[in-house]
Parts: C-alpha cells; sequence; structure tokens
C-alpha cells in the first residue's frame, strides 16, 4: 500500500532521515515511534508529499509519488494533526464537507456520508454548528478524524493525534480509534511517542531512532527479540503508575 | 463644479489626445499661483478673455513658481501671471540675460511668451513691527548688520529661491543665524504673536498698511524689480490669434496702489477674487463679466464629490494592486523583504515632491494626485497582506496542503480568508490616510477638501479652514466605521470568537 525505497532527508545540510526503506501492508495499523527528533513526523509528511525526500522514492497504492500526482493522491488519503488543523474560519460541518464540495461532489452522498461518520465517531449533531474555537480539544481531533475520513480514503495518516489531550480524554479517543480502525479496515499510519497507545492501536510497529529505523515488528516481537538493546530500554521506559508502585514496595 | 469638470475634462482627455494637437476651440486653459494677488490677476485674466469671447478657465492657486513654469512649459496651462524678477532669477536663473529682449530670447527657446508689465511693482521688502524697528531703531536693511539676536521667518521659496536670503544675506553681510522657512500667511501671525521679529514680504500685500509695519529700505539696492506680467504659451496665438490683443490690453493699466487696494478687498473685507477682479475690469474696461457665486453647501458638495472621487479610485487601485503584491511577496521571503522596501522607500518620499516629479509624466489636476495616492495607499495594505498570509499557523497550512486542495484553491478558500482581517485592517489604514493625504490634492488643481483649507490659510478665514477640515474629519470617521461594520459583517465568526478569546 506504502513503499518507501532508501529515503534521506536533510534540513540545512543535517540530514535526519538515513537511507530508510518501509512497506506498510494494507488494512494494516503502523504506528511510528521514537523519542522526539528521531524523524517519525518527518516520515509521515515524506509518505503524503508534504516534504520531498532528496533521495530514494516513494510510492502510494503502486504509484510511485510526484509533484504532478501528489494533489490528487492526497485526495484519496486522510490526514490528522496533532492540534486538528481545523481551518477556524469555517465551522466543523464546513470542515468536514469541505473537500467533497469541492470535488462537487453529489449533494445527498455528502450527507449521507455525514450521517455515517456521525454514528462512527459519535459527535452529536449540534455540535457541527460550531467552529473550532468553540470545540473542546477532543471534539475537534473528533472532527478532524471525520473531515479526514469524509472521501473514505484507503490510508489514514495520524501525527500524534491524541497528544494534545488531557488523560481521560486520551483514554476514551484512543479506544474509540481502535474501533473505528478495525470496523473500516484502512490502512493507517499513526505518529505517536506514547508507547501505550503504539501497544493498544498498533498491528506493527516502527522504532525510530536518529533517523534510522531500528526495528518493525509485532509488539510481541519487540519484546521477545529485540533488533537493538535501545528497542528494548524504549518500551521498558514508559512505566505505568501501578508499576512504579510495584518498585516502591519492593 | 469648477475644478471637478476641469479635472474629469484632464483625465479624459489625457490618455487620448497628445497635448500638442491642439483644440482651437478648446478652453484656455489659466493658472494662479497659491497667494491672493496671483488668484486676483488669473481671475482678472480669466474675466477679461471670457467677457470677450473666449472660452476660458481658472485653475486657481495651484502653487508655486516651479509648479506653474513646469504646467505651462508641459502644456498643462496656457497662461499664467508671473513677476519679472521670478523670471530672471528662478526660472531663467542658468541662463545670460542682461536686457529685456533677452529675457523674451530666452522665453521663447521654451515656447513661452510674455506681455508687457502690468503696471505695478510687486518687489520683496523686509518688515518688522513698528515696536521692533523702534526698539533696535531699524530703518534700512543695513541697519541689521547691528543686531545678529533677531530673528527671521522667510517663505520657503525665499529661503531657497536664486535672488532670496542666501544671496541678500551675502550683499548685506547679515550676521542672523536665526533664520526659518514657514508659510507667508503664517508669518505675519508669527511676527504679530511674537515669536519671529522679521519677515519677507511683498509689497503690494495688503497686510502692511493693515499690520502697520515698517519696511526696511532696500539702501544698497538688492532687491530687482518684480513687475507683474502675463507668461503664456506661444503656440497659444496659432489657435487663437487675436488673444494677444486682449492679453496686451491689461499691460499697464494696474498701478502699485490699485493692486494693494484689491489684496486687501481679498485678505481683509472677505470678498472673493472673481468679485474683486470683476469690479476692477468693470471700472478699467467698462465690462461686466459673469462670475459664479456658490454658497457654502455647494461648495461642500463639489469638495465632497471631488475629495471621495480622489479616495476612492486611488484606493481602489491600491488594493487591487497591494493584495497580489502581497500575496506574492508571501510566498517568498526574499521577494517580500524587496517588496517592502520598494513601497516603504515611496511612503518616505514627502508629498509635495511626489506631486512635482509627476507634473512632466502626468501634468496636473486629477491624475497626478491620484497617482500620489495610489502610491501612497500601497504600504499599509501590503505589509498586512503580506504579514496576514505569514502569520498562518503551520498546523492550518499543512492540513490544508494534505487535504489535496490546489494552490490556487488554498489562496482562496482558506489563506485570504483567514488573512481578511489583517488585510482589511490595513485597507483601513491606508483609507484613513488616504482621507488625510487627498487634501494635498488642491496644491496640484485636483480640488476636494484642501481647496477651502488653503484659501482658508491663504485669507486667514478660519470658517473656510473648517468647510474643508470638518468634512474631512468626518469622511475618516466614516471610513474608519465602515471598515469596522464590514469586519463584523463579512470577518468569519470563527475568527471574531478566536479574538475574543486571546484579547
Amino acid at each position: 500500500m506504502i513503499r518507501l525505497k532508501d529515503i534521506s532527508k536533510s534540513f540545512d545540510g543535517n540530514e535526519v532521515i538515513h537511507d530508510l526503506s518501509l512497506e506498510v501492508p494494507q488494512g494494516k495499523t503502523v504506528v511510528l515511534i521514537g523519542p522526539s527528533g528521531c524523524g517519525k513526523s518527518t516520515l509521515l509528511r515524506l509518505m503524503v508529499g508534504l516534504l520531498w525526500p532528496d533521495r530514494g522514492n516513494i510510492s502510494l497504492f503502486r504509484e510511485n509519488l510526484t509533484k504532478n500526482n501528489v494533489e490528487i493522491l492526497r485526495q484519496q488519503v486522510g490526514f490528522v494533526l496533532q492540534d486538528g488543523g481545523l481551518f477556524p474560519h469555517m465551522t466543523a460541518l464546513q470542515n468536514i464537507r469541505l473537500m467533497a464540495d469541492f470535488l462537487n461532489h453529489d449533494h445527498d452522498a455528502t450527507n449521507n456520508r455525514i450521517t455515517e461518520l456521525h454514528e462512527l465517531t459519535h459527535i452529536p449533531k449540534e455540535l457541527l454548528k460550531r467552529y473550532p474555537s468553540e470545540l473542546s480539544g477532543g471534539q475537534v481531533q473528533r472532527i478532524a478524524l471525520m473531515r479526514a475520513l469524509m472521501l473514505d480514503p484507503q490510508i489514514l495518516f495520524l501525527d500524534e493525534p491524541l497528544g494534545a489531550l488531557d488523560p481521560l480524554n486520551r483514554v476514551s479517543l484512543q479506544d474509540e480509534m481502535k474501533t473505528i480502525f478495525n470496523q473500516l479496515g484502512k490502512t493507517v499510519v499513526l505518529v505517536t511517542h506514547d508507547m501505550g497507545e503504539a501497544a493498544s492501536l498498533a498491528d506493527l510497529i516502527v522504532i525510530m531512532k536518529d533517523g534510522y529505523l531500528l526495528q518493525y515488528d509485532t509488539l510481541s516481537t519487540l519484546s521477545t527479540d529485540p533488533a537493538d538493546p535501545f528497542v528494548t530500554e524504549f518500551i521498558n521506559a514508559q512505566r505505568k503508575p501501578w508499576q512504579q508502585l510495584e518498585d516502591q514496595i519492593k | 463644479m469648477k475644478n471637478l469638470n476641469l479635472y474629469l475634462i484632464l483625465i479624459l482627455s489625457f490618455p487620448f489626445t497628445p497635448p500638442a494637437q491642439a483644440d482651437p476651440t478648446s478652453e484656455i486653459r489659466i493658472g494662479s499661483k497659491k497667494f491672493t494677488e496671483s488668484v486676483i490677476l488669473g481671475e482678472a485674466i480669466t474675466q477679461h478673455l471670457q467677457v470677450n469671447g473666449f472660452k476660458a478657465s481658472h485653475m486657481d492657486q495651484l502653487g508655486g513658481t516651479r509648479l506653474l513654469w513646469k504646467a505651462l512649459v508641459q502644456d498643462e496651462l496656457d497662461i499664467y501671471p508671473d513677476y519679472t524678477g521670478t523670471i530672471l532669477y528662478e526660472i531663467l536663473q542658468d541662463e545670460e540675460i542682461s536686457s529685456n529682449a533677452d529675457i523674451q530670447v530666452a522665453l521663447a527657446q521654451h515656447g513661452v511668451s510674455i506681455t508687457d508689465p502690468l503696471g505695478f511693482n510687486n518687489t520683496y521688502a523686509l518688515g518688522v513691527t513698528p515696536q521692533t524697528a523702534e526698539q533696535f531703531s531699524l530703518k534700512a536693511i543695513s541697519d541689521l548688520r547691528q543686531h545678529p539676536e533677531l530673528r527671521f521667518g522667510f517663505t520657503n521659496e525665499f529661503m531657497d529661491r536664486e535672488d532670496g536670503w542666501p544671496s541678500l544675506r551675502d550683499h548685506y553681510q547679515l550676521p542672523q543665524t536665526a533664520v526659518r522657512g514657514l508659510d507667508h500667511d503664517l508669518a505675519y501671525k508669527g511676527l504679530q504673536a511674537g515669536s519671529i521679529d522679521l519677515i519677507d514680504l511683498y509689497s503690494t500685500d495688503a497686510e502692511i498698511a493693515y499690520y502697520q509695519l515698517s519696511i526696511l529700505q532696500d539702501d544698497e539696492s538688492y532687491f530687482p524689480d518684480y513687475r507683474a506680467v502675463i507668461l503664456y504659451r506661444t503656440d497659444l496665438l496659432d489657435r487663437v490669434p487675436s488673444i494677444q490683443t486682449y492679453l496686451n490690453q491689461l499691460a499697464g493699466v494696474i498701478s502699485e496702489t490699485e493692486m494693494i487696494d484689491m489684496n486687501s478687498q481679498v485678505k481683509l473685507e472677505g470678498r472673493s477674487e472673481a468679485e474683486v477682479a470683476q469690479s476692477f475690469l468693470s471700472l478699467k474696461f467698462n465690462t461686466l463679466s459673469e462670475i459664479v457665486v456658490s454658497s457654502r453647501w455647494d461648495r461642500i458638495i463639489s469638495t465632497t464629490s471631488e475629495h471621495l472621487f480622489l479616495v476612492c479610485l486611488s484606493l481602489g487601485a491600491a488594493i487591487l494592486v497591494a493584495i497580489p503584491l502581497g500575496i506574492w511577496g508571501a510566498r517568498n521571503a526574499t521577494l517580500g523583504q524587496v517588496i517592502l522596501s520598494i513601497v516603504g522607500i515611496i511612503q518616505t518620499i514627502p508629498s509635495l515632491a511626489l506631486l512635482v516629479f509627476m507634473i512632466p509624466l502626468l501634468g496636473i489636476g486629477g491624475p497626478p494626485a491620484l497617482v500620489a495616492l495610489f502610491l501612497y495607499s500601497l504600504l499599509p495594505i501590503v505589509r498586512n497582506t503580506l504579514s496576514g498570509l505569514t502569520g498562518i499557523s503551520i498546523d492550518v497550512q499543512e492540513s490544508a496542503r494534505a487535504l489535496g486542495l490546489p494552490a490556487p484553491a488554498r489562496l482562496k478558500m482558506i489563506e485570504l480568508p483567514l488573512a481578511a482581517r489583517s488585510i482589511l485592517a490595513g485597507i483601513k489604514t491606508s483609507a484613513v490616510i488616504n482621507v488625510g493625504t487627498a487634501t494635498l490634492g488642491a496644491l496640484i488643481g485636483a480640488g476636494g477638501y484642501g481647496q477651502p483649507i488653503l484659501t482658508g490659510i491663504r485669507l486667514d478665514d478660519t470658517s473656510l479652514i473648517l468647510e474643508g477640515a470638518i468634512p474631512a474629519a468626518i469622511l475618516a470617521l466614516l471610513v474608519q466605521w465602515s471598515f469596522d461594520l464590514a469586519e463584523r459583517t463579512f470577518l468569519s465568526p470563527g475568527l471574531q470568537m478566536k479574538q475574543e478569546s486571546t484579547s
């Protein structure tokens, strides 16, 4: 579905992605994870053509991503940012409908799609009249998700979609997203730095460090058969509260 | 309406007719400088021609010598009154002149002819209050050498004329250093208020008698003759050959006493220049010319329409040019800096200088004023468009691209609406500045609220100044309010709420 081959990317002479290859299979949720500055968000942006690699090539749906087809390909994928990236001058509904209306999709079909998405995301209809500044963080992310799903894309890209939410909202939206992804069978690429989130959502996990891909595997393989000491270190670094309590008792 | 018609004609005729091809039936254009005597003379010439069957119009109080001379040479004017001294020492200062015949030859090289003197000599003189004259025993200019502490206030023109202050100082070896330039009409007030001790004046000024000023004798005969004459384009004779006769009829008819009397009728008795010129002509030639006396409301309506015309057209053009410039600049940081620097430099050119620069290109009247106002309106709009666009958050820009919106659609649907508040604020700033700056249009014959303000300052008539200043202030407020209303009406509520929550 998504294929990256020998990708390198520099900013102002500093290489931040080194000769990286990656393949995301159809219908799987792949989580890119690693410490801050490891290049995971850059990698995500390269996949949608928001950035262009210095070397290597990227293909979506078996089609090479170029400046000529990038806009068409983007219309076939969904993208959600940490802060939602909603347009503040439009209501929630206008944000959701924007691309469908821009592409002159049938009005009734669009309305039906919005109703479907409602049921999927549990957003009350009256919220759609509001502007982003009148919505809570969790609501903004749900609307952003609705907007990303509007054209029923095959691939969904999410850049730390839960990063700006409080823990309670985080957990509930995380559960919802898990249900939605399973229900829709989309190919999903999600960036996070939270191992718990990765564990809960991912079919496959990519662990990155300093622009290198350290290991790309399921969670269980990552813990039983780590390719690098850092993998174990990173997985174990994220302690749960009850774990700390256990540690204190010991 | 006189000025409105005039510049409408100018605007309409400007792009289409080459200036050299004059229509014999076309209007004869008379100009005058922005002081009372020149306006009276311009009015007298105009009425004298009208009463003898010519189509003539008067563009009054246009500006100083340089502006009038340029306008004459550029075929924006056919006729204007000037003085021999001014012609000799200012207009022809670089040429070798030793006789009157030389003057005619030198003027002919510019395509300009001159009549015989009209009669009176309005030379420069230095004046002080009787108290100052007594206190420092001043009788002649040479007496000033003993009193270096005296403060001089000279007209800006006198400050830098060839025959003005610098060479007067050298001629008389004057020691004074406290010398500043100011408007002639304000100079009298400064003298009365005691903030200056000595001013330059014209020997036919009405105020000399009114303020009982003492004139210092030119004891080392420095000042040349300033005999009033009429300058006209030589090719005017091809269009209307008979005009020479009528212009020469005015030669030798105005004595010094008569000119002082006419000046005081306008400045001190509050009669209009047109009326004063009419009475004088009827006395000398037994004719009765028609003059239009307009009521205050008529004037306000016509200055308002002139002012609105200047503001709306120049601002409209500025919006059409500045927003694309701002968009272009927002795409590329270096280019943005270049664009901002250029419009910033334009902003620093003094408005009067900009108007004078444009006479060779655009003549006088509406077009140069419109172009100047247009140029001054660019900076706030360009700057606010640029900062509005570059200030959009990266998240929003990225998600607009990630949705697959092509660049033109992003600009129209996302970027411009988000920058709208900033762009609107820039246009509002431009509009308010424009309303104020447009008053300077009067200096170049474009009319507007500057016209009554200029005349009011010249005649020391506060009600006339207010006739221009109050509507200008009201217009500026209306502009401000209508933009505030537009902001509330057209700006997305989503953006307005954001503003409230962050402020």
